[in-house]
């Protein structure tokens, strides 16, 4: 497998006006075609600013970052605009992009009816129960084709019920759309759910503690919770994060 | 929704709702009443004197002379005119700079003492510059009407546009959106309630402006009226030139709600 995202010794420093703050330092890892990967560190490490960098929103201090293809980038929130339908919430990154053509179009209505929004496209994003709201979101950032998602905890502002069935929702649909995820997460249980390879992150200025390689296969979040490795994860990942 | 017949219950709580909406009317109209009534009771009985204190017949007796000899529409039209095309102005002009204040950060920091010190001035300060620059007409007065009102629209359109939510932001960037876009796409409909709202300050605002406008400086126009009626000790006058603002005033508001409405309607939100 190619590597599709590289972070080669990347440094990356905050500047206010009463001082700088190293939010990052020769920080090193890489994501492959087709990989889940999961990033966990303490709060306040810097793993948004991580994708921001990703993203090429924000220019690193030192150091490359390297990336093939297009990103697409889903946030906390699902962020859909209330004044927009949610056809029109889902196409909103092909307008901004000037993609007019009606195939594109095509293939994000396509896209939403197979994931179960085609009796919603009408409706307004107030309308619909956060799982439902947090889909349209997903599909919106899946509107543009992107190569690599940039997930920022997507699931931490759904209650505890819908966030399992969410997750499991997501993970289904990133894996038929046989997508590179990048997931940036507090929840260790809800990383090893759904990564092919966790990554643990130091507190600040982040850095790659470990590396892990997941064992589970193509097995889907809620199996892998009852799976018999999955407590024995935990436990190693929690010492990890807390050392 | 409609379809569904309605509990008792329901049919009962729709029915309460209902009265409760007709005696506030029914209070709102009886207190107008009342008021007037107490004021044409104690004005003709001579409990005070009519001549200081005016009454409700001696209003409407003005207000028919006025008409009589064809200057009432006269003098509403004139000022209609002046706090119409001072509200538009303000409003347009104040819409305009808080989008650029909005672009730039820079532009945004170098004026923002000017603002202040604008918007805590009291423009009537300014009177005797504007009747020097603008002459006595209704130029004047219209310039007086923008200067009230568009630092209020400057600084309500500006908190609106920056209060916009920085994670939609991040996200529209996070598509590639020029500044463009994310103005037309995210930052101008989220900060449609603010219209709305800015607008109803500012029907206010343009009658503040029009009325001291014509205080300072005026021939003609209802300000005019109340500020001649003052000076000749015609307060039938000033009490009915009073009366007429209050209606126009309730009527400009009213379409502003109204314009809210139709538009609300139409955006279905």
């Amino acid at each position: 497998m190619k590597n599709i995202l590289q972070f080669q010794d990347v440094t990356y420093i905050y500047h206010t006006v009463r001082g700088e703050l190293v939010a990052a330092k020769d920080l090193t890892f890489s994501v492959d075609e087709g990989e889940f990967v999961a990033i966990i560190g303490p709060s306040g490490c810097g793993k948004t600013t991580l994708l921001s960098l990703a993203a090429g929103l924000m220019k690193p201090s030192e150091g490359t970052i390297e990336s093939r293809g297009t990103f697409g980038y889903m946030l906390q929130k699902d962020e859909l605009f209330p004044w927009r339908t949610i056809e029109k919430n889902i196409f909103l990154p092909l307008e901004v992009r000037h993609q007019k053509a009606p195939e594109q179009r095509e293939r994000a209505l396509g896209l939403a009816r197979k994931y179960g929004l085609g009796d919603f496209l009408k409706s307004y994003p107030a309308q619909l129960s956060g799982g439902m709201r947090q889909r349209a979101a997903l599909i919106r950032t899946l509107a543009t084709n992107p190569d690599i998602l940039l997930l920022d905890e997507p699931f931490s502002a759904l209650d505890y019920q819908t966030r399992l069935n969410v997750c499991e929702d997501v993970a289904g649909i990133i894996r038929s759309e046989k997508k590179t995820a990048l997931l940036i997460t507090h929840d260790i249980s809800e990383a090893i759910s759904l990564a092919d390879r966790v990554l643990v992150l130091t507190a600040r200025p982040a850095r790659v503690a470990h590396a892990h390689t997941l064992d589970f296969g193509d097995v889907p979040p809620l199996k892998r919770r009852e799976a018999a490795g999955f407590s024995g994860w935990f436990e190693r990942l929690w010492r990890e994060l807390n050392a | 929704m409609k379809n569904i017949p309605y509990s008792k219950e329901h049919a009962r709580f729709l029915r309460r709702r209902k009265q409760n909406l007709a005696v506030v009317w029914a209070c709102r109209i009886g207190l107008l009443a009342l008021l007037l009534g107490m004021w044409e009771l104690v004005t003709a009985l001579g409990w005070v004197d009519p001549f200081i204190m005016s009454s409700p017949s001696r209003i409407a007796r003005t207000i028919a002379s006025l008409y009589a000899d064809g200057s009432l529409f006269y003098h509403i039209g004139v000022t209609l005119w002046e706090t119409l095309a001072g509200f538009a102005v303000a409003v347009v002009l104040g819409f305009a700079v808080a989008l650029a204040l909005w672009w730039s950060e820079t532009l945004r920091k170098v004026l923002e003492p000017y603002i202040v010190v604008l918007n805590a001035l009291p423009k009537i300060a300014l009177g005797p510059l504007i009747i020097i620059w603008f002459g006595t007409g209704s130029e004047a007065i219209v310039f007086m009407t923008v200067l009230v009102g568009i630092i209020v629209a400057i600084l309500h359109m500006l908190s609106a546009f920056i209060a916009t939510d920085p994670n939609k932001i991040l996200l529209l960037k996070s598509m590639g959106a020029s500044k463009a876009q994310i103005l037309t796409k995210l930052v101008l409909p989220s900060s449609y309630p603010a219209v709305i709202s800015m607008l109803k300050v500012n029907v206010g605002m343009a009658w503040i402006g029009s009325i001291m406008g014509e205080y300072i400086v005026s021939r003609a126009g209802l300000g005019y009226l109340i500020v001649y009626g003052g000076q000749v000790f015609k307060l039938d006058l000033v009490m009915s030139a009073t009366f007429i603002l209050c209606l126009l005033a309730a009527g400009m508001y009213a379409l502003v709600v109204l314009l809210e409405k139709i538009l609300v309607k139409n955006t279905e939100r």
